[in-house]
């Protein structure tokens, strides 16, 4: 399940700076599997042309270090579960990956866990997402923003 | 700090058009839209000048404000565009909130999450659009990227509303209390998302201070939109600054239509300061010497209510 921590977070795994976090530590392998190249395809528009170089529209040929970091985020989310990463360096344009990244971990058995730090836009779609701060699942936006409000997590 | 700049940033594949006038901007938005490349490039031409081939076209010196020595830096940097990437923790912090109240500096802020102890405007809070595609630049190369709104909160049809909610507690209150029928003040603009979820059987208008609540208007849109919620906002820059449109003490027009010209950041913390002093200020020797605390008698006449009432946008009068 996705689980997400909203507003500060006091833990020892927590990265708060997934893009300097990504730069060095990422393998080569995790930029051109599947799950990767989709996200680097649907968020950045930029095709994987191999483990180090990106192609993309805006910015000509790329070392992998300047994708975005939200890309870099959800990368990072699908590859490592030892740490907790700031969810807040992702727009809503990365939601539904964050939620397909926690449904594949939930096959696995593991959760995927998160911080957030505002109101992202998970989609009309239900969802199983569970607040941590409070300990309460909601499944779907109204909800969701309602918890979060109302506990004053943000 | 005062002022307008209009800002371009470019190399030979992407240009930024920016234009800043307030001493916060708050730049979020969907990921890969530029963000981190518009501070990378501002940081290259800062450590390499002309041999990075970026060009800054700017009337003010930009500059990117790191982790690494933050307060010693900023306390040296004086009437320089400051641009700030997510990944600075400091950002949230009260230190930072007290440097950048009374700073000669104007603040360009990366961030999602928001900053309740600086008092930035709805106005200024932007994201960033590829504009390449538009006739304007259809025949270049590069990849253009101008800013946008991200919150339009006008309306194109009459909102009808039976209950009116205001952030202001005391002479804003009292004034708008005149106006509608059944008017609540919300005490404050944290308060506002739980006065809302306290009337949801009602039609709502929420007025806020425009100038000072963007903190909050992520949460409150966000909610609002989410939940199908029945509520009209409406933001101007601040109830001073409908006293002084209204004219009912002596301003010249151009310190409304170019409050940047005359809010200097070293003064005033948000706009919302600069309306409110200056009402003072003008007031001070008038029957209409306002106080913020108690709407004075004479704002109550029916002639100075109307005059506020005629700078109300036509779908909430």
């Amino acid at each position: 399940m996705l689980k997400i921590h909203f507003g500060e977070i006091d833990s020892k795994n927590y990265i708060f700076n997934p893009d300097s976090f990504f730069n060095n530590t990422y393998e080569d392998e995790w930029i051109t599997e599947t799950l990767s190249v989709e996200m680097i395809r649907d968020v950045d528009k930029s095709e994987v042309i191999g483990p180090r170089v990106i192609d993309s529209p805006f910015l000509g040929s790329i070392p992998t270090e300047r994708l975005s970091g939200g890309v870099k985020t959800l990368i990072l989310m699908s590859k490592d579960q030892d740490h907790i990463f700031n969810a807040s360096a992702c727009g809503d344009n990365c939601a539904k990956w964050i939620l397909q990244i926690a449904n594949d971990l939930d096959q696995q058995g593991q959760d995927l866990h998160i911080r957030l730090g505002y109101l992202m836009n998970f989609g009309d779609e239900e969802f199983d997402i569970e607040i941590e701060n409070v300990g309460i699942i909601v499944h779907n936006n109204a909800k969701l923003a309602e918890v979060v409000l109302d506990n004053e997590l943000i | 700090m005062i002022g307008k700049y209009e800002i371009e940033i470019y190399n030979n594949r992407i240009h930024y058009f920016l234009t800043i006038k307030r001493n916060i901007t708050i730049l979020q938005g969907n990921s890969a839209t530029g963000k981190t490349e518009l501070i990378r490039l501002i940081a290259d031409r800062e450590e390499n000048g002309e041999s990075s081939g970026i060009t800054i076209k700017s009337e003010a010196p930009c500059t990117v404000l790191t982790t690494v020595d933050w307060e010693i830096r900023l306390d040296n940097l004086n009437k320089y565009i400051i641009f700030i990437d997510e990944s600075a923790s400091f950002i949230k912090t009260e230190q930072f909130a007290k440097r950048v109240r009374g700073s000669d500096n104007y603040f360009v802020i990366i961030t999602r999450d928001d900053l309740p102890q600086l008092p930035y405007s709805i106005e200024e809070i932007l994201g960033l659009k590829n504009v390449s595609s538009s006739s304007k630049y259809k025949s270049y190369k590069r990849i253009y990227n101008e800013t946008y709104k991200l919150y339009n909160l006008e309306q194109d049809k009459k909102s009808i509303f039976d209950t009116v909610i205001t952030e202001d507690t005391n002479a804003g209150y009292e004034c708008f209390d005149l106006i509608y029928d059944n008017c609540i003040s919300a005490g404050g603009k944290s308060k506002i998302y739980n006065t809302i979820r306290q009337n949801l059987k009602r039609h709502m208008l929420v007025i806020v201070d425009g100038a000072a609540f963007g903190s909050e208007i992520s949460k409150v849109y966000r909610y609002i939109q989410v939940n199908n919620i029945d509520c009209v906002i409406y933001a101007p820059e601040s109830f001073e600054y409908l006293i002084l449109s209204a004219k009912i003490v002596d301003i010249s027009l151009d310190m409304l239509e170019n409050t940047y010209m005359y809010a200097d950041s070293t003064r005033y913390m948000s706009w919302e300061e600069f309306y409110t002093s200056i009402l003072v200020d003008l007031s001070r020797d008038s029957v209409f010497r306002y106080s913020k605390s108690k709407l004075p008698e004479s704002y109550k006449s029916d002639n100075v209510v109307n005059r506020i009432i005629s700078m109300l946008p036509y779908y909430i009068r």
